[in-house]
């Protein structure tokens, strides 16, 4: 590469050296240094930034997507959602969507991991992964369609067997009760992740060293008392870790409400992410589903901030 | 798609597509075929009974026009909207889509989405004297065209001849008759009525047929404008108060929001209810070689109008559906030409046969002798109504048909009352009205 004139001599020439060291300024050097990284920026800028600010103007405005019409009308988007009594509903489904997942994603998987890993034999092992893993690979629309058939009234498997069992008293139209709705989904959406997050802590516990269990074992601990002061403390990281992304994943939940209720009945299923749908493409609210877009990044954001501030906290205990 | 994906799709959706610019009609419909080039188009074919209709069109027009190329969407009830919503939103519509009318088709009129065609199917052009007057009238705007009807919908009460008979009931002519045949069908052992609610447009189609009876036709109308709508009328309680009993001694109860329209319509065909509220258009789908209920065992009636009401006995709910252009095509004429092709008197045959059986709004597009009897006899229905009531989801404003929605399916599930649905519904309308 030829030298330009603005390189500049950085001193003297060592000793013995017939051409001298060259070096660009602090400044250049670090823009120069920027070449590296700047397609990504520019991506993760366009894709990621641009549309989360871009966002927050469309959620200024109220527009027509016929006619083409914007009309910016301040905060009164965000005064509409505070009153809004269907993001009140959207948002408490959102939180025992975080809450249920917890319990059974987080809590429950690492129960069911911690008992799969004691089994002795390897085969028997991976059998166990792989039957909790098989409902995480199929689609959430045929998942939405199997339990839509389990939770039909009258007919459909839940209500026979709540009525073989002696229970008839308690079968209903699980999806078109607004009591029971969103809970019917919570449970499909259980269903289909426990496997996965399953998984996850098996990785999480088998990277434990051994000799821990030995010692644990040696010092008269039984399987609960070990499960509770090895494999807790040790995969701590992971549970944090996944309290967090559940908690994320509960508030853009979608696809899971939009298969198997569409928000019903009488929007007693909707969560932020359906309902932002409707108002943006049944009901041409386009700003005001931006508004509701941006309580949802303000939420996920708020999630990825405490991941950010647990993972640092961990390492400076670390 | 994740979680993750699917909110950022709906962000990106709902923010750097939105402020689309509304482009002007780019070519004059009137103007000579250019056969070359690629024309997409939207359909609300996307049952798989449907889906072969199209596609057959769009390979019959390739194959006479080989450089032209047909790129179809097709869509079901249920996703069509919210994919036209995007697709307009991104100013991706595709060059030749589908429409309802009233208000639903009116947002593309208003939008200057839809290419004007009044010089092509306007009153006394060729074209336009090929369909029945009143379907190419119900895709007028400000006097002008702006949509090709396809075929004509309306709603019916379809039936199984054999229950009927096993009950001993006949078609009853009143709807306390009707009432009192669902008693005598459920002491006979058998489902009256196979009702699924969990898609809430399935009950507003009782509730629209049943408030044209009730509310008279003047009233209705200025309801169906907010700025004129007041909701008041006394017909609208009594028609809520009509559809309680209905779904209390016909069907399985408030448990009905649970079934979805598809398993109700199913379980007519098996044999396993007496009825289903049913679409002219679903009546192939309901009868078929292959189902228990055959074409022969199925019969229909207009759901029967309330003894003494308001409104106007001999109306029926229904609505003839279509396609319009978009006025941003790039090529307006050939797009016109498709629909020309589509809606020959040959092709309508095809579509209001078995197994489509969508009758055609094209005059003479139905032969009697290959199309289902009960298709042929609920044309002549359509024909003597004396008016038709376009369905509540499309004719109202979004705002106002998303407040029917929920809270009609609210009162179908039992936690709405008459006073909910009408206080939703009235403060939808002036939400909008202001």
């Amino acid at each position: 590469m030829a030298r330009s004139s603005s390189l500049q001599f950085d001193g003297a020439a060592p000793a013995g050296s017939a051409v001298p060291e060259l070096r660009l300024p602090r400044l250049a050097e670090q823009l120069l240094s920027w070449r590296w990284v700047a397609l990504a920026v520019l991506i993760v800028g366009w894709f990621v930034y641009y549309p989360i600010i871009d966002n927050f103007r469309v959620s200024t405005t109220t527009q027509d997507i016929f006619t083409g019409e914007v009309q910016h009308v301040g905060l009164e988007n965000y005064a509409r959602l505070a009153g809004d009594p269907v993001v009140l509903t959207a948002l408490f489904n959102n939180l025992a969507y975080a809450v249920l997942s917890i319990v059974f994603q987080v809590f429950g998987a690492f129960v069911l991991a911690s008992i799969i890993e004691d089994i002795a034999s390897h085969r028997m092992r991976n059998l166990w992964r792989a039957i909790y893993f098989i409902p995480s690979a199929i689609s959430t629309t045929v998942t939405g369609l199997l339990f839509y058939f389990i939770y039909q009234p009258d007919i459909g498997i839940l209500d026979g067997l709540l009525t073989a069992a002696g229970l008839g008293g308690w079968s209903r139209a699980w999806l078109g009760d607004q009591s029971t709705a969103i809970y019917a989904v919570i449970a499909m959406s259980q269903w289909q992740g426990f496997g996965y997050s399953t998984l996850l802590f098996t990785i999480a516990i088998q990277k434990i060293p051994r000799d821990l269990y030995d010692a644990a074992r040696m010092d008269g601990a039984g399987p609960l008392r070990q499960l509770w002061s090895v494999t807790l403390p040790m995969t701590r990281e992971m549970t944090g870790m996944m309290i967090i992304v559940t908690i994320t994943g509960a508030f853009q939940v979608f696809n899971e409400v939009m298969v198997m209720t569409s928000g019903g009945p009488n929007n007693s299923s909707q969560v932020l992410g359906t309902w932002l749908y409707q108002m943006g493409f049944s009901q041409n609210e386009m700003g005001y589903a931006a508004a509701i877009g941006s309580l949802i990044f303000a939420v996920t954001m708020a999630c990825g901030l405490a991941q950010l501030w647990h993972t640092r906290r961990r390492r400076v205990a670390a | 798609m994740t979680r993750k994906t699917t909110i950022a799709a709906l962000l990106a959706a709902g923010t750097a597509l939105a402020p689309a610019m509304v482009p002007a009609q780019a070519a004059d419909p009137a103007a000579e075929v250019d056969y070359s080039g690629t024309l997409t188009i939207l359909t609300k074919f996307g049952m798989q009974r449907l889906q072969p209709y199209f596609t057959d069109l769009a390979a019959q027009y390739e194959e006479m026009h080989p450089d032209v190329s047909i790129e179809l969407i097709q869509e079901d009830d249920d996703s069509i909207k919210g994919k036209t919503s995007t697709l307009v939103a991104s100013n991706s519509i595709p060059d030749i889509f589908f429409s309802w009318t009233g208000t639903w088709g009116g947002n593309f009129v208003r939008g200057n989405r839809a290419a004007d065609l009044t010089a092509v199917i306007g009153p006394d052009t060729d074209w336009g004297r090929t369909f029945a007057p009143a379907a190419v009238d119900a895709f007028v705007y400000n006097g002008r065209n702006y949509g090709i009807p396809l075929y004509l919908d309306a709603k019916f009460m379809g039936y199984s001849k054999p229950i009927f008979d096993a009950a001993g009931v006949g078609v009853p002519a009143t709807f306390g008759e009707l009432l009192s045949a669902c008693d005598a069908i459920k002491a006979a052992g058998y489902l009256p009525v196979s009702f699924g609610n969990k898609e809430p447009w399935a009950g507003l189609h009782y509730l629209g047929q049943l408030l044209a009876y009730n509310v008279p036709r003047d009233v209705l109308e200025a309801d169906f404008d907010p700025a004129t709508a007041t909701y008041d009328d006394p017909g609208y309680a009594a028609a809520l108060e009509q559809f309680a009993a209905f779904e209390d001694r016909c069907t399985i109860g408030p448990d009905v929001n649970g079934v979805s329209y598809q398993t109700a319509i199913q379980q007519l065909s098996d044999g396993k209810s007496a009825m289903y509220y049913q679409e002219i258009i679903e009546f192939d789908s309901a009868a078929r070689p292959d189902t228990a209920l055959t074409a022969d065992q199925f019969g229909f009636f207009a759901l029967p109008a309330p003894a003494d009401a308001a409104g106007d006995p001999m109306a029926l709910e229904g609505a003839p559906e279509g396609y319009m252009i978009s006025s941003a095509s790039d090529n307006i004429p050939l797009a016109i030409d498709f629909m020309k092709f589509a809606t020959s008197p040959g092709h309508a045959r095809t579509l209001s046969a078995p197994p489509y059986g969508q009758p055609s709004a094209v005059v003479g597009g139905g032969d009697p002798e290959t199309m289902n009897p009960s298709v042929v006899a609920g044309l002549d229905d359509i024909a003597e109504a004396s008016y038709l009531v376009p369905w509540l989801d499309t004719v109202n404003h979004p705002r106002v048909a998303a407040a029917w929605l929920s809270e009609f399916q609210g009162f179908a599930g039992g936690t709405s009352s008459a006073e909910d649905v009408m206080e939703a519904v009235r403060k939808a309308a002036a939400s909008v009205a202001n």
